[in-house]
C-alpha cells in the first residue's frame, strides 16, 4: 500500500515536473529558430501534448468508429449502410431514438427551470439559509452513478401488496391507501422514463443553480431599481431584464446539460437497463458492443449520436464566434 | 522582471459576482419589501431542499439497518417504530471492510485520482494559453474540433486503447488508468480553461511583451496564477469524474481497482448484496463530498467567467 | 518521468495509429491470444464474496505447492471485460466463464486451447456429463466445469409447508400442479416469485421457462431449442409459457400477484415464506439464494431445520432432469504448462476438499464428490439432486447469443409476466431478435 501511495506521489511530482521540463524544452527549441519562425512554431509546440492526447484518445477512435459503422459485427468485412438501415427499421431502436429525443427535450429545460427557480428563491434568503440550501442541492453532483442508483432504488422500489414497502414512493402511496405500483414499469406516456429523468435532474440541478445564481447576482442592481421605480411587475422584470442579461449563462448551462443528457448511461443502465421502453442511445450502444458483441451496430449508433449532436455543435460554434467578435 | 511583477500586482478585474455558493453576498437591494425573506419563499425552498436530501438520507439510514430490517420495512419506520430504531447497527460497515477489499480500493482510488486530476491541468493550460493569446493558422478550426469532441462517448476508444496499451505492456497498471483519464478529460479541460483565459485582459499580455517576457514566462508568472479559479473548477470536475468512474477502471485498472469497482462487486454475480452496497456507497461518497465542499468557492468563479460578463 | 516518456510514446503511437485506421481488423485474432509461458499466471472469473475467497484459498494452497504465482482478477462485468481484453490482445491465462455462450465464440475463433489432451478423459467421466458437454465445441473439449449451481430445486419452509399439505415431494409435473392447487385452496398463495435483479431483471423467469422445457420435452429438445435448431417460438415453448401461466401466474397462485413479480427482488422474494403465517410456500430458485443476501439471517442460522428442498419433478417419476449453471475453465495461453496444471487441478478430485466445500459457497461438478463435506444437509441434498439427475442441462440463456440470452429473453419475459404483452408476442419478439 505504501508503495502505491509512493507511486502516486512520484507520478504527480514526476508528471508535473516532466511536463514542465517538456514545455521548457519545447519553448527552448522554438527559441533556437530565427525570430519569425519562432512565433510561427511556438503555438503548435504549446498545443502539441494536448492535441496528441486528444488525437489518440478521441479522434483516432472516432475515425475508426466511423469506419466500423460500415462493417459487419466483428469488423471483418464492409457491409455498406446495412447497420444503419437495420437499426432504423427496428422497432426497439425507434423506441430508443424516441426516448433519447424526450430526454433531449425535457431534461435540459427542466434542469434550467428548476435551477433558475432555486437560484431566484435562494437569492431572497439570508446568507446562511442561502448557503445551506445551495450546498444541499449541489451535493448530488458529487455522488457517483453506482451510489445514485443505490439511493434511488430505495425511492422507486416495490414490494408485493401485503408486505411492507421499502421504497419511499410506494411507502407514501400505499400509506394513502393505494396498491403498490411498480413505478419503473409504467411505460404509459413514458412515465418510467420521466422518473429516470428526475434522477438526472436531481444530479444536475445544483450545477445549473450555481451558475445561474452567479449570473443573476451579476445583473446590475441599478437596472432592477429603475424598472421597479417604473412600476414593472416582478415577473416582467425577471423575463424582460434578468433573463436577457443572463442569456450567455443560460446557453452554457443548456449545452453542458445537453451533452450530459446525450451521454446518459449509468442511470438507465443501473435502474432498468432499457426495459419497459426506457432505453436510450448510450445504453443501446453499450449493449450492442458488450452484450451482443456487434461492433458494426455499436459504431453506427455512435455515429448517429454524433449526427444528432451536429446542430448543437453548429450552434455552439456560432455562439463561440459571436462571443469572440464581441470581445 | 520587475515589470512583470508590477503587472501581476495590478488587480485583475474579475466580473462582480459571488465567489462561493451563497457566501459574500453583495445584496444590499433596498427594494426588499421586508428585511427578512417572505415566508412562502422559505417554505417552497425548504420543500425543495427536503426533496433533494431525502433520497440520500434514506440510503444513509438504510446503511445502519440490519439486512433483514432493510429488506422487510421502509427506512422511515425507524421514526415510527422504536424497536426498528434501537436495532440500528454498524454491522454493514464492519462487513464492508472485513468481507471486501474496500480499504485497499480506497488507496487505489487516491493513487488513481490524484495524478489523473493534476497532470492534465498543466497540459490543458498550455494549450488554452496558445488558443487564447497566440495567433496561428487553424486556431479556430482546432478549437471547434475540440468542442465537438466533448460529445464523443469515450466508450469508442476502449478497444483501440487496449490494443495500444497491450503493445506497450501498460494494461492493468496505474499509468494506463492515468493516461486514459488524461486523454478523455482533455477536451473539457482545454475548453473551460480557454473560456476563462480569454476573459483575462489582453493588456496584461501586451505589457508583459513590452517588458520582454517570453510566452513561457508570461504563462508561468501571469496567466497561470490568474487562472487559479478555473484550474480549480476543472480539477473538481475531473476529480469527481475519475473518482466515480467505473467503466475505465474496470477495463484498465486490473489489480489496482478503485472504489466504484469494489462497490459494483458488492452486488454478487447473482445480484445479491444490496445491504452492503448501502454502506459501501456512503463510504465511497465521503471523499468527493469533502473535496467538493472545500473547493466549491472556486468552482463557480472558474466556470462563470467565460459566460457571465457584467 | 514515467509519465513523460509514456506520453511521448503515446503521441508517436497516436500518429501511427491515425495513419493505419483505414484497415479493418484482421478478424477474430486466431491465436493472437496470449503467449505467456511463465509461472506467473492470471486467472479471471466473475464470482464474488465467499465463493471468491474460498476459491483463492484453495488455489493459493495449490500454487504454493507447485511453485506457481497466480494473479486473481475478479470482474462483475466478466463478459464485457473478457471480450474487450481479448480484442486488445490482453487475455488472461485462464478464464472461468460464467456463461458458455461467450466461451464457445472464443473457442470457435481459435482463442482457447483444446483441452482434450490436457485432462485425463477417463477421469472426466466422473464430472456431470451435461455440464461437461457444455464445454465442447465441434467435438473438442475447450472448457471444463469447475463449479456448478443447481436451479431445478424448490425451497419450502419445513414446518409450515407440512401443515399446508406438502407432505411428500411431488414426483411428476401433474403432482406439482395438484399440490399447488391444494395449497391455493387454503387461501394462501403457494408460490413465491420475484425476477427483479437490477440491469439483469428477468433472468429468473428464463430459468422457469428452461426448467419446464427440459421437464416436459427432455434434454434433447431443450438443447436443440437452446442451439436454435428449433425456433425460439416453437409451439412447445408456448405450451411451457401457458403451463407457467396456470401454475404460477394465475390469480391466487403467486404471492403479491402477477403484477408484483417484476419489481420483487429474486434474492429476497422467498422471505415471505418464513413469515408467520407464511405468505407463500414454495420458491423455485438456484441454490445460491440460500446464503447471505438471500434468505433472512435467522433462517440461514438454522438452515437445516427451517428450510427443505425438493427437486423440480419431470414429466414422469422416472425422469429427473436438472437445470443448472456453473463456471467453465478455459485456457487462453495455449503453451503455458502452469495454466494447464491449474486447470487439471480444478477438474481433479482433490479440488475443493481443503476447505472450499465447507464454505457452502461452492458445489463440485464431480459426481464422486463427498457430499458430507458440504456444511449443511440442505446443500448436500441439493448437490445430490444434481449428481443423481437423469440429465443435466446448462442454463439456456447463458448459452444463447447475447442479444437473446442477456437481452430479449430477459426483457420479453419481464414484459409478458407483468402483463404488458401476451405469451405469443413475447416469444415472437425473441425469435425475431435472434441474430442471423
Amino acid at each position: 500500500m505504501t508503495i502505491k501511495i509512493l507511486n502516486a506521489i512520484i507520478a504527480v511530482v514526476g508528471g508535473v515536473l516532466g511536463a514542465i521540463v517538456l514545455y521548457w524544452l519545447l519553448n527552448k527549441l522554438a527559441e533556437l529558430l530565427p525570430g519569425r519562425w519562432e512565433d510561427r512554431v511556438k503555438p503548435y509546440l504549446f498545443l502539441l501534448p494536448a492535441v496528441a492526447a486528444i488525437s489518440l484518445y478521441l479522434i483516432y477512435p472516432a475515425i475508426q468508429t466511423l469506419i466500423y459503422s460500415f462493417a459487419n459485427k466483428n469488423s471483418t468485412a464492409f457491409v455498406g449502410f446495412d447497420n444503419y438501415t437495420s437499426l432504423l427499421k427496428s422497432q426497439n431502436f425507434q423506441n430508443t431514438l424516441f426516448n433519447t429525443l424526450l430526454w433531449i427535450i425535457i431534461v435540459p429545460a427542466a434542469v434550467i427551470v428548476v435551477g433558475l427557480l432555486i437560484a431566484t428563491l435562494a437569492d431572497r434568503l439570508g446568507p446562511r439559509g442561502e448557503k445551506l440550501s445551495k450546498t444541499l442541492i449541489f451535493l448530488p453532483m458529487a455522488i457517483g452513478a453506482v451510489s445514485a442508483g443505490a439511493i434511488w432504488k430505495f425511492v422507486y422500489a416495490v414490494r408485493p401488496p401485503g408486505q411492507n414497502q421499502i421504497g419511499l414512493f410506494n411507502g407514501i402511496f400505499t400509506g394513502l391507501g393505494g396498491d403498490p405500483v411498480n413505478w419503473l414499469q409504467l411505460s404509459t406516456l413514458r412515465f418510467n422514463s420521466l422518473l429516470l429523468m428526475v434522477m438526472l435532474l436531481w444530479m444536475q440541478a445544483g450545477f445549473a443553480m450555481v451558475l445561474l445564481s452567479a449570473a443573476i447576482k451579476g445583473v446590475p442592481t441599478e437596472t432592477l431599481e429603475a424598472a421597479r421605480l417604473d412600476g414593472a411587475a416582478e415577473g416582467t422584470i425577471f423575463f424582460r431584464i434578468v433573463v436577457p442579461q443572463i442569456r450567455t449563462t443560460l446557453i452554457t448551462v443548456f449545452i453542458t446539460v445537453l451533452i450530459g443528457v446525450l451521454k446518459t448511461f449509468d442511470i438507465v443502465y443501473v435502474m432498468t437497463n432499457g426495459r419497459s421502453k426506457t432505453n436510450v442511445i448510450a445504453v443501446d450502444f453499450f449493449n450492442q458492443l458488450f452484450t451482443n458483441r456487434n461492433n458494426g451496430n455499436a459504431a453506427a449508433i455512435v455515429v448517429m449520436l454524433l449526427i444528432i449532436m451536429i446542430p448543437v455543435l453548429v450552434f455552439q460554434v456560432r455562439q463561440f464566434r459571436a462571443e469572440e467578435a464581441a470581445r | 522582471m520587475s515589470g512583470t511583477q508590477a503587472v501581476t500586482a495590478t488587480p485583475v478585474q474579475l466580473p462582480e459576482q459571488s465567489t462561493s455558493i451563497g457566501s459574500r453576498r453583495n445584496r444590499k437591494r433596498k427594494h426588499d419589501p421586508t428585511a427578512k425573506s417572505p415566508m412562502w419563499v422559505r417554505i417552497v425552498l425548504g420543500l425543495i431542499c427536503l426533496a433533494w436530501v431525502i433520497p440520500t438520507f434514506g440510503l444513509a439510514v438504510t446503511s445502519f439497518r440490519a439486512k433483514d430490517d432493510a429488506a422487510t420495512s421502509g427506512w422511515w419506520t425507524i421514526f415510527t417504530t422504536p424497536s426498528n430504531f434501537t436495532r440500528l447497527t454498524l454491522k454493514n460497515y464492519s462487513d464492508v471492510f472485513s468481507q471486501t477489499d474496500m480499504g485497499e480500493a480506497f488507496v487505489n482510488s487516491i493513487a488513481i485520482t490524484v495524478p489523473a486530476t493534476i497532470i492534465p491541468i498543466l497540459i490543458a493550460a498550455f494549450a488554452a494559453y496558445a488558443f487564447s493569446f497566440m495567433q496561428f493558422p487553424g486556431r479556430d478550426l482546432l478549437l471547434i474540433v475540440i468542442v465537438g469532441l466533448l460529445v464523443v462517448p469515450t466508450q469508442v476508444a476502449l478497444v483501440p486503447l487496449l490494443k495500444i496499451y497491450g503493445a506497450l505492456g501498460l494494461n492493468g497498471t496505474l499509468p494506463a488508468v492515468w493516461l486514459t483519464h488524461i486523454g478523455f478529460g482533455m477536451p473539457l479541460a482545454v475548453y473551460i480553461i480557454r473560456n476563462y483565459m480569454s476573459t483575462l485582459p489582453k493588456e496584461v499580455i501586451e505589457s508583459a511583451k513590452i517588458d520582454g517576457a517570453s510566452h513561457f514566462q508570461t504563462f508561468w508568472r501571469l496567466i497561470l496564477p490568474m487562472s487559479t479559479p478555473v484550474l480549480a473548477s476543472f480539477a473538481i470536475f475531473q476529480f469527481l469524474w475519475v473518482w466515480n468512474d467505473l467503466l475505465n477502471a474496470l477495463i484498465f485498472a486490473g489489480q489496482n481497482s478503485p472504489l466504484p469497482v469494489s462497490l459494483n462487486r458488492l452486488i454478487g454475480s447473482e445480484g445479491q448484496g444490496w445491504q452492503l452496497l448501502t454502506a459501501g456507497g456512503l463510504f465511497t461518497m465521503i471523499v468527493p463530498i469533502i473535496v467538493f465542499l472545500s473547493l466549491q468557492r472556486y468552482f463557480v468563479r472558474g466556470l462563470t467567467a467565460g459566460s457571465v460578463k457584467g | 518521468m514515467r509519465i513523460r516518456s509514456s506520453f511521448a510514446a503515446s503521441a508517436a503511437l497516436g500518429a501511427v495509429a491515425v495513419l493505419t485506421t483505414g484497415c479493418l481488423s484482421s478478424g477474430g485474432g486466431g491465436g493472437g491470444g496470449n503467449a505467456n509461458t511463465s509461472k506467473n499466471i492470471e486467472i479471471m472469473y466473475a464470482f464474488t464474496t465467499d465463493q471468491e475467497s474460498g476459491f483463492k484459498d484453495e488455489v493459493n494452497a495449490w500454487a504454493k505447492d507447485n511453485n506457481v504465482t497466480v494473479k486473481f482478477t475478479q470482474s462483475g462485468d466478466f463478459n464485457s471485460l473478457i471480450n474487450t481484453r481479448v480484442q486488445g490482445n490482453d487475455a488472461p491465462d485462464v478464464a472461468l466463464f460464467p456463461q458458455p455462450g461467450i466461451m464457445k465464440d472464443m473457442a470457435a475463433q481459435g482463442e482457447l486451447a483444446d483441452l482434450s489432451s490436457v485432462v485425463d478423459q477417463g477421469d472426466l467421466d466422473k464430472l456431470i456429463q451435461g455440464a461437461l458437454d457444455t464445454g465442447m465445441v465441434d467435438g473438442k473439449q475447450y472448457a471444463i466445469p469447475m463449479s456448478i449451481n443447481v436451479k431445478s430445486i424448490v425451497f419450502y419452509p419445513k414446518k409450515a409447508a407440512a401443515a399446508a399439505g406438502l407432505t411428500a415431494p411431488p414426483q411428476t409435473l401433474d403432482e406439482l400442479q395438484s399440490l399447488s392447487t391444494k395449497i391455493a385452496s387454503t387461501g394462501t398463495t403457494p408460490w413465491c416469485f420475484g425476477i427483479e435483479s437490477g440491469p439483469a431483471t428477468g433472468w429468473p423467469a428464463t430459468d422457469w421457462v428452461e426448467n419446464l422445457m427440459v421437464s416436459n420435452y427432455g434434454a434433447d429438445v431443450y438443447n436443440q431449442w437452446v442451439a436454435h435448431e428449433i425456433p425460439f417460438n416453437d409451439p412447445r415453448v408456448l405450451d411451457v409459457l401457458n403451463q407457467i401461466d396456470k401454475l404460477l401466474l394465475a390469480d391466487g397462485q403467486v404471492n403479491g400477484g402477477r403484477k408484483s413479480i417484476s419489481g420483487n427482488n429474486f434474492g429476497t422474494a422467498a422471505n415471505a415464506m418464513f413469515d408467520n403465517p407464511p405468505g407463500c410456500y414454495m420458491y423455485r430458485q438456484g441454490n445460491f439464494v440460500a446464503k447471505a443476501g438471500g434468505f433472512p439471517d435467522a433462517v440461514l442460522a438454522d438452515l437445516d431445520n427451517t428450510v427443505g428442498v425438493f427437486p423440480m419433478p419431470g414429466k414422469t417419476a422416472a425422469e429427473k432432469p436438472v437445470l443448472g449453471g456453473g463456471d467453465l475453465a478455459g485456457i487462453f495461453s495455449k503453451d503455458n504448462e502452469s495454466a494447464k496444471k491449474l486447470v487439471q487441478f480444478l477438474a481433479s478430485k482433490d479440488y475443493g476438499t481443503k476447505g472450499y466445500a465447507e464454505t457452502g459457497a461452492w458445489i463440485s461438478p464431480r459426481t464422486d464428490f463427498d457430499t458430507s463435506l458440504y456444511p449443511t444437509e440442505l446443500l448436500g441434498s441439493i448437490a445430490k439432486i444434481a449428481y443423481e439427475s437423469t440429465a443435466f442441462v446448462f442454463d439456456g440463456s447463458d448459452q444463447m447469443p447475447g442479444e437473446v440470452g442477456s437481452g430479449t429473453f430477459w426483457s420479453e419475459m419481464t414484459s409478458w409476466i407483468s402483463g404488458e404483452e401476451d405469451a405469443k408476442t413475447a416469444l415472437d419478439n425473441i425469435e425475431n431478435s435472434w441474430p442471423a
